[in-house]
């Protein structure tokens, strides 16, 4: 049998590991770096790169380079986040066929998934050539808070990759997985995770090898990458007012600020101030214009402080629906290369009251409970379990427009819930069953997943017919949702397949395109 | 939450008003005064703790008070059998008779493993405590502690992508009852309410525990339940009957029922329908109305309520309908005109063959030039009164401004036949025929 692989299918940065002689390992690219850029572009003579290749000519062809993918996968076109997006970034963003949001470069327009079904292709290619076989099953890990949709749609890229996606886990998960391998007797761990695009933080609790997610919270759109937009928006500003001219139209520019400023803040984790020097970033009629900036931690610190702050209060959320006081934590794991900053670790050890965990690499810890996972499902030998929740709540739209929660976010899965409504109106023959997913109490801010009609309900005065709407959920997480007439018996239901995800032989016509393309790269 | 041995006893007493005393020189609130009508010598004291929106600890203190004065007395109700409610033994024995044909050696799991899932799956129908293998009352941690050792057993993902045939639903289902369990053992405030509908139905269900079935006890629940059951109901066979529908919603959802507050809802809509009922008296038509439609979304199932609000509405009609035929139609304008057809929509359905109403809506109908609704009104009018010339003289007019001389022509000759001397439908029939001969002439010119 193959061995299988666990993927961080990062926002920046994506991660492989595998599991060698009993021990999780992260497997190291061609050049060496255990880590590959989440980055797939196409160059002017039109090769497509990916990873280290495509971040390399980032600059000279901002418009042609995609990264953060990961920010617009499984959302709506009209998403505010995606709208952001098209603000913020240097290539396209157009509207595809199904509402969803599609990037064009080179000329032609991809979907989400498939942008990160091409990276995980990469990822998969790294591994096999690292363990000199074949690899054909993964599990693969998404932020704590992505929704049905964007699960659905990493699945579908895992597809398109050529691997099969035996689990979507969450990635604090998988981090308390690779710390709790090793651990015995009881514990609560807090996994505070800031990354580049995403903010998760969750809490768990273990015991004699069984891991329990209590609960999870976060932010998809909070990250590293927040934080160095804020430090190009300040040297964007400094420069017009000690220049006059305005970078905000010039990609080129912008590539190279936001370049410059990521390095400067990795830089300032471990010193007091840097120098941000970038010749020739524009020119006017006096000729060529130089940046020169000196950035302190100090003034950093002030640029992003609200972000901390408001990962913070996430971090209470968490410990309200975890049931958990603050001060029962027993270990706190921080995870994501947003973490090594000074400030952020001064303010979760101030939360927590206590210093967090160093044992972990926060760029791999994610990819080796991917690869834990991997194990723990395979290998029958194996005394870990992992009890997994559902991220958001799931219910239906009632009467008013309003959401009635079935099954609440956090709930450990596999589960079954199930409530009796009624009619709204006298005579009423069918009910419709909107299922939703949120947070919202009005139906119409959650998404929906489905909807079906009971229909042949026995004429009867409002409020008396007994209709019991029944929500499962299954170990893969798979929802499905039925209604029953109590009193004649008629049922329906529906497995809930997230909308505008694409069909089955959209992502035949990917795999088959992206094999010509692995042909013509090889030869 | 621990219900102590003594306490148990004690919820399973039958207390009656204790001889020679007569309770009405008592002094007692509204709810005390309640309480004390439902004793009646047969309804246990469990049962009394669930009636009429009283919070139990109330009901405990009022019989305690009650019973060290002397008003009651307790009649019956043997002790419990302590394997009911007392705690288990850890990981009980379950002596299940399991068909071995179930056990499958080709599966990719021990016939041990195989014979220990279907053990366990037949007696998920035991208390969530026995479940668990914890003692009533257990603290948190020992309650998770032994959810976890069963998640380890029992969760499908220990058997991921094994060939185990059948034995992945049952595991699926084995969990998510352990899950259950384990949500509600963790929550002192469902606990309590579960163990309360527990106990309720082990006394319904157990013939032994409990003789007596109140039959006049408000919460006729219990009864519904025994009548379902059967005396073998202690070798579960989940499989072969088919439950009820209350005990099938207690299953999947105990924690839903919540029979204090379900019975404080029917107090409450019971007193809102008697003040609706003293508006009514009043003639406070409209409150009345409002207060019965509140007192049915408070309780849906008193079909009373719903007779009286039928009643209501038909009278209501009623009323409307005498003042709205108080004006005639020919001096409405439009506005008015469409109002009244409005009201008429309404009233009519509890008055369907009313000849006034229907009269009244043809007319307007004929005003407003909508013939064919008026000729609808008008033919329900003739179905109800043939005998009378003036509803075919109406038909004859509607058809006549519709266009359809031939009907209308018809229409009128029904009404000479009835009344010879109908003046209307004599004009019209003579005007139709010079409006004919005219027309015949204009048309040889």
């Amino acid at each position: 049998m193959s061995r299988v692989i666990g993927i961080d299918l990062g926002t920046t940065n994506s991660c492989v590991a595998v599991i060698e002689n009993g021990q999780p390992t992260v497997i190291p690219n061609a050049g060496g770096y255990k880590t590959t850029p989440s980055m797939f572009g196409i160059s002017q003579d039109g090769k497509r790169l990916v990873g280290h290749l495509a971040k390399r000519q980032a600059i000279t062809n901002a418009r042609n380079t995609i990264y953060a993918s990961k920010r617009l996968i499984g959302r709506r076109f009209d998403d505010p986040e995606v709208q952001k997006s098209i603000d913020l970034c240097p290539f396209e963003i157009v509207r595809g066929p199904n509402e969803d949001p599609r990037i064009k470069i080179g000329g032609k327009s991809f979907t989400c998934p498939e942008i990160a079904g091409i990276v995980l292709r990469e990822m998969k290619r790294v591994a096999e050539e690292y363990l000199s076989e074949t690899v054909q099953e993964a599990v693969i890990t998404v932020p704590a808070y992505f929704n049905d949709a964007q699960r659905q749609c990493t699945k579908d890229a895992g597809k398109i990759a050529g691997l099969e996606v035996l689990r979507i886990i969450n990635e604090p998960t998988a981090a308390a997985l690779a710390y709790g391998m090793s651990r015995v007797g009881d514990e609560k761990i807090a996994v505070y995770d800031l990354g580049g695009g995403t903010f998760d933080i969750s809490i768990l609790e273990m015991s004699d090898g069984v891991i329990e997610v209590l609960a999870t919270s976060g932010n998809t759109f909070l990250g590293g990458e927040d934080l160095d937009r804020r430090i190009v928006q300040h040297l964007v500003d400094w420069f017009q007012e000690n220049s006059g001219l305005d970078l905000r139209g010039d990609t080129m520019a912008l590539q190279r600020l936001k370049d410059a400023a990521e390095k400067a803040k990795c830089d300032l984790s471990l010193r007091d101030s840097v120098e941000i020097n970038l010749p020739f970033i524009a020119s006017d009629a006096e000729g060529p214009r130089h940046l020169n900036y000196e950035l302190s931690r100090e003034s950093l610190e002030t640029l992003v402080g609200d972000i901390i702050e408001g990962t913070l209060k996430s971090v209470e959320q968490c410990c309200v629906d975890a049931g958990v006081q603050v001060g029962e934590i027993d270990q706190v794991v921080l995870v994501g290369g947003q973490t090594r900053m000074p400030l952020v670790q001064k303010r979760v050890s101030e939360f927590f009251g206590k210093r967090p965990h160093k044992g972990v690499n926060p760029d791999e810890v994610v990819a080796l409970g991917a690869a834990v996972q991997a194990a723990m499902l395979l290998d029958n030998n194996n005394d870990m379990l992992l009890l997994d929740v559902t991220p958001l709540s799931l219910g239906i739209g009632t009467f008013g427009g309003h959401f009635a929660r079935l099954i609440e976010r956090n709930t450990t899965v596999p589960v079954s819930k199930g409530h009796v409504f009624t009619t709204t109106r006298d005579d009423q023959s069918a009910v419709k069953i909107r299922v939703l997913q949120g947070e919202s109490d009005l139906a119409a801010e959650n998404d929906l997943l489905g909807e079906f009609v009971l229909s042949g309900i026995r004429p009867a005065p409002k409020g008396e017919p007994e209709i019991e709407v029944s929500f499962d959920i299954d170990a893969n997480g798979i929802v499905s949702v039925s209604a029953r007439d109590l009193s004649t018996g008629k049922e329906q239901s529906i497995t809930v397949s997230s909308t505008g995800k694409l069909s089955e032989t959209e992502i035949d016509q990917i795999i088959q395109e992206h094999d010509l393309y692995e042909v013509q790269l090889k030869g | 939450m621990k219900i102590s041995t003594q306490e148990t006893d004690r919820l399973a007493q039958v207390v009656a008003i204790a001889s020679g005393r007569d309770p009405k020189r008592l002094r007692l609130s509204a709810a005390e005064g309640y309480l004390l009508s439902r004793i009646d010598g047969r309804t246990p004291w469990r049962l009394l703790r669930e009636i009429g929106g009283i919070p139990a600890q109330d009901v405990d203190a009022c019989l305690d008070r009650w019973l060290a004065e002397g008003v009651v007395e307790v009649v019956g109700g043997a002790p419990r059998p302590a394997a009911v409610v007392s705690a288990p033994k850890a990981s009980p024995p379950i002596p299940c008779p399991i068909d071995p044909k179930l056990l499958d050696p080709n599966l990719d799991i021990d016939c041990d493993v195989q014979r220990r899932i279907l053990e366990f799956e037949l007696s998920l129908s035991r208390p969530y405590h026995e479940l668990l293998g914890v003692p009533v009352g257990a603290d948190a941690k020992v309650v998770k502690r032994a959810y976890f050792k069963l998640s380890k057993e029992f969760h499908p993902d220990r058997y991921f992508r094994r060939q185990i045939g059948p034995y992945n639903q049952r595991l699926e289902r084995i969990f998510k009852k352990v899950l259950e369990a384990h949500e509600i053992l963790s929550d002192p405030e469902l606990c309590q309410v579960v163990t309360q509908t527990e106990a309720l139905v082990a006394e319904a269900v157990d013939p032994i525990v409990s003789p007596v079935v109140p039959s006049a006890a408000p919460t006729s629940k219990p009864a519904a339940a025994e009548a379902q059951s059967t005396p073998s109901t202690h070798t579960p066979q989940p499989e072969a009957k088919p439950l009820s529908k209350l005990d099938r919603l207690r299953q999947r959802m105990p924690f839903k029922i919540d029979h204090a507050a379900m019975a404080a809802r029917r107090t409450r809509a019971l007193e809102i329908f008697r003040a609706a009922e003293s508006s009514l008296e009043a003639g406070r038509i409209h409150e009345a109305e409002a207060g019965i439609r509140i007192a049915i979304t408070f309780d849906p199932t008193r079909a009373e309520f719903k007779e009286a609000l039928g009643a209501l509405r038909i009278r209501a009609a009623g009323d409307r309908a005498t003042k709205l035929l108080a004006t005639p139609s020919d001096r409405m304008s439009e506005a008015e005109l469409r109002d009244a057809l409005q009201l008429i929509e309404d009233v009519l359905p509890y008055r369907p063959h009313d000849p006034e109403l229907n009269a009244r809506a043809a007319q307007v109908c004929l005003q407003l030039e909508m013939y064919d609704d008026a000729v609808e009104f008008a033919q329900t009018l003739l179905e109800g009164a043939p005998e009378i010339a003036g509803h075919h003289s109406l038909l004859g007019r509607i058809e006549r401004a519709k266009g359809d001389l031939k009907a209308a022509k018809k229409a009128f000759g029904d009404a000479l036949e009835l009344d010879p001397d109908d003046l209307e439908a004599r004009r019209a029939i003579a005007s139709m025929r010079i409006a004919a001969h005219d027309a015949a002439q204009g048309g040889r010119r």
